[in-house]
């Protein structure tokens, strides 16, 4: 069994030695690194990483350089979680049959976008949830296709203009309401499945080292807010995902076992959705007359879903 | 060396010798005519006969995936699939030797939808050509187990470290009894040897980045590499097979030959149809007929000095494919075309497209195109056309 | 841009294309010549933060929000993290250090990249009053 590292406060945390090295190519401002550090920096055990092809894959292992210290794979865009799911079996099988390289405590994670895991790479996580293996699935929630060129994925919500949802004499973006992966795996009895937003360093590694302690399958949406795509300056990043927080549209929250909620944080002033929308050129076109409807259903269903959590966080299940 | 005499078929050969390799994890997902491999496997595991890591994944994309996944961590590594199943697992192929990996895959055979059909002919591998692979074709169950121990053994070669896929065709190897020997299980893993860990993920001391995007710079040395690597196999291969035959008594070549030293007409073909050439190659020769077998054993990389030594002194030669080319000429008469155009040789060249979604090849059908192929012969000219279809119901049907 | 040196022949590259983190053992941590850290994306900056240690409480913040892992730490002598410098090569210039700096006035404020420090600290802001 490994140690739980001690992380009281950053003082503290960043005396952590660094996993996720500088020199990368995402874009100034992203998101996805500042959650990896947060992630990956939460322990002191070995790590084995595999990634979706993405912006942090794309980005993070450009020939010849590589931004990990530790070990790290990608096969393709839809298939994080099985790739994971190997190196995992093949750590038990070679612990079981004393053939380890090492005693140390080693621990496995896949990172994803939102394409690599609401959409493509639904399955094969689906699949890896349900066997049981001992990894911890991150998904990098951009709310899209950002590594392409900014197209609409299931995760993308309502209104939001992408090149492939976007905005025109007619239309109002995205017409989909954002699928609800936290519950959905949830409902695959993952041991562990919780949502937070990196400008809450200490709920993320809070989560982070849940995951770590936890045995059995762990999902985390972590979402991501993205300069380029959302359309704001690099510089408010963890503004945008403070504000999103805040305003309740991403409540942070964890379904354990798949059944207990706990609203992990509970904003204390009314922050309409209106200004986390306002803050980004993806929503700019929600602001005109003829679109003022749809601003009006992202506050109702942002206070239907608060309400729900709540009310199964009450029930306790 | 004692051995064990026994009745199995393709599948439980191809079983077998998974059991004796002690690999250490196996991802896989059923799919017919190789769902006996998965299943066999499945009782090895519930009788305690094997110690790795069995993974039941939900498709063969995530078998293939879990295989790259279990590899690059560090460890023996082998599944098996067919058809529909080796199509899903394409992408992933790519992805397996391009990151040199040995992990060995145990093909059988079968047609590839639309229409959808269970039986055996080469679609799928020929599907996966040029997915970077070793491929070796048995053409009987004794073969199946041969090859399986000698692919571990080319994969794991540090001078190889290319994954190996043994072809077997689905149903006429792989659910057909026949009595073979096989060695004592120490024997057998002996001969594999222990794995050789090379930049395993799984070792903290020497953290590892497998699957790095390599662009214009960098691509094309990359693939050479792995391009070279595919050619500096021929020798491990050789190796291989000949310490096997010590071993086991029983000698595999690149190209293996049947009366072909003064063969007037020869066929070459792979996998099962073989062993019903050779009956017709009989009969034949009994007539008086000079007729002769080329079967390919080793698909990739391709054998051409080898298979050169044959072809210099033939009349017709007549190739053989079990998949529909859709639009040219089948896959290995290509390159069987390439050999004699390499070497300056210059028999009349037949192609026959036949035996699709398992369509029967009797001897007779074979005989037919020896006979034909002798109508070459004596016009000493093409007097035939170049694709021919055999056993096919409706109007003649042949291009070119 | 691609350092020369690492421009190889075909025969010289690792099979499979891998990639090692570090030479020798981690915990020696030397970084290997393919290590990221040894790659510099200055040129991706249009303007650069500096930081003032006059104003500064080491909080930390800017080192647990940088994308860049530019703020690389130092350690006092009861062991703690305190702010130590930023690192030039890998800052991309985005900002996010100086929009966390919860002092007044900030210790982190963004200067045209080419101003030398010492200009830029001459040119620091007064306390900001509250309104
Ligand atoms: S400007 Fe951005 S990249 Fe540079 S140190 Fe600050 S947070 Fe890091
Ligand atoms: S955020 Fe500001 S106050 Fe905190 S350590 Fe960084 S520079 Fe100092």
């Amino acid at each position: 069994m490994s140690e739980m590292k001690q992380i009281k406060n950053l003082k503290q945390f960043s005396t952590s030695k660094e996993r996720f090295q500088g020199g990368h190519r995402l874009c100034p401002g992203c998101s996805h690194s500042i959650i990896v550090r947060e992630f990956v920096n939460a322990t002191d055990d070995e790590l084995c990483v595999s990634t979706a092809t993405g912006c942090l894959e794309v980005c993070s292992t450009i020939y010849p350089y590589t931004s990990w210290d530790v070990s790290w794979i990608h096969i393709g865009f839809e298939n994080a979680a099985a790739a994971i799911s190997g190196v995992e079996a093949m750590h038990k099988s070679l612990k079981n049959n004393k053939k380890s390289f090492s005693d140390k405590p080693m621990k496995f994670i896949a990172f994803a976008g939102d394409g690599g895991t609401y959409d493509i790479g639904f399955q094969s996580l689906s699949g890896a949830a349900e066997r049981g293996h001992d990894f911890i699935y991150v998904c990098l929630d951009n709310e899209g296709y950002m590594n392409t060129g900014g197209q609409r994925s299931s995760s993308t919500p309502i209104g939001g203009a992408t090149t492939t949802s976007p905005a025109g004499k007619v239309s109002y973006g995205e017409k989909k309401l954002k699928k609800d992966m936290m519950q959905i795996m949830a409902a695959h009895g993952c041991e562990y499945v919780a949502q937070s937003a990196p400008s809450n360093w200490k709920d993320m590694v809070k989560k982070a080292q849940k995951s770590f302690a936890a045995s059995g399958p762990v999902y985390i949406n972590a979402v991501s807010p993205c300069p380029t795509e959302w359309k704001f300056d690099p510089s408010m990043s963890m503004e945008i995902s403070k504000v999103m927080v805040e305003s309740r549209v991403v409540p942070l929250y964890e379904i354990e076992n798949g059944s207990k909620v706990t609203v992990n944080y509970k904003p204390k002033n009314h922050v309409p959705v209106e200004e986390y929308l306002g803050m980004q050129g993806r929503f700019k076109h929600l602001f005109k007359p003829s679109n003022k409807h749809v601003i009006e259903e992202w506050q109702k269903n942002v206070d239907a879903k608060w309400e729900y959590l709540l009310r199964r966080e009450e029930a306790g299940i | 060396m004692e051995q064990n005499r026994i009745v199995w078929d393709g599948n439980m050969a191809a079983s077998q010798a998974m059991r004796q390799a002690k690999i250490d994890v196996v991802a896989a997902y059923p799919i017919t005519p190789s769902t006996p491999i998965v299943q066999n496997y499945s009782q090895f595991v519930a009788d305690g006969d094997v110690d790795g890591e069995f993974v039941m994944v939900e498709s063969e994309h995530s078998a293939m995936s879990a295989c790259v996944g279990a590899a690059s961590a560090g460890g023996r590594v082998a599944t098996a699939t067919s058809s529909q199943g080796y199509a899903l697992m394409i992408e992933v192929l790519y992805q397996a030797s391009g990151m040199r990996l040995p992990i060995v895959l145990n093909a059988v055979n079968r047609a590839l939808a639309a229409p959808l059909n269970i039986h055996g002919d080469h679609s799928d591998m020929y599907l996966g050509r040029d997915a970077g692979w070793i491929n070796m074709v048995a053409n009987n169950p004794q073969e199946v187990y041969d090859l399986n121990l000698c692919a571990f053994k080319i994969a794991e070669d540090y001078s190889v470290r290319l994954p190996v896929a043994v072809n077997q065709d689905g149903f006429l190897v792989s659910h057909t009894t026949e009595a073979l020997n096989y060695l004592p299980d120490d024997e057998a893993y002996k001969f594999i040897g222990d794995y050789k860990p090379h930049n395993p993920m799984l070792d903290p001391e020497k953290p590892v980045t497998y699957g790095a995007q390599t662009e214009g710079e960098w691509h094309y040395e990359h693939k050479m590499r792995h391009e070279h690597a595919m050619y500096n196999s021929f020798g491990v291969i050789e190796k291989v097979l000949a310490e096997y035959k010590e071993l086991s008594g029983r000698e595999y070549k690149f190209v293996e030959t049947y009366q072909v030293d003064d063969a007037e007409e020869i066929i070459i073909c792979m996998g099962s149809v073989a062993g019903t050439t050779q009956l017709a190659v009989d009969k034949l020769r009994a007539e008086g007929k000079k007729v002769g077998l080329v079967s390919v054993r080793l698909w990739r990389p391709f054998p051409k000095e080898e298979l050169a030594k044959y072809l210099g002194k033939t009349k017709t030669i007549t190739v053989l494919d079990r998949s529909a080319p859709l639009g040219s000429t089948g896959a290995l008469y290509n390159e069987v075309a390439a050999v004699m155009v390499d070497n300056g040789y210059n028999a009349v060249l037949l192609n026959y497209v036949y035996g699709l979604g398992g369509r029967d090849m009797t001897i007779d059908h074979l005989t037919e195109i020896f006979n034909s192929a002798k109508e070459c012969s004596d016009a000493g000219k093409r007097v035939k056309p170049l694709i021919q279809t055999i056993n096919l119901r409706g109007k003649e049907l042949s291009f070119y | 841009m691609t350092e020369e040196h690492l421009l190889k022949g075909w025969e010289e590259f690792e099979p499979g294309a891998t990639l090692f983190s570090f030479e020798g053992k981690p915990d020696q941590e030397v970084h290997h010549e393919n290590n990221s850290v040894q790659h510099s994306v200055a040129d991706w900056r249009v303007d650069k933060p500096v930081h003032n240690k006059e104003f500064c409480i080491d909080c930390q913040f800017c080192w647990v929000y940088c994308p860049d892992t530019s703020i690389i730490p130092d350690v006092d002598d009861k062991g703690k993290g305190i702010f130590g410098h930023i690192d030039y090569k890998h800052c991309k210039g985005c900002g996010i250090c100086v929009d966390v700096c919860p002092t007044n006035p900030k210790s982190l404020l963004m200067f045209a990249d080419h101003l030398p420090v010492e200009e830029a600290l001459r040119q620091w802001p007064e306390k900001e009053e509250k309104k």
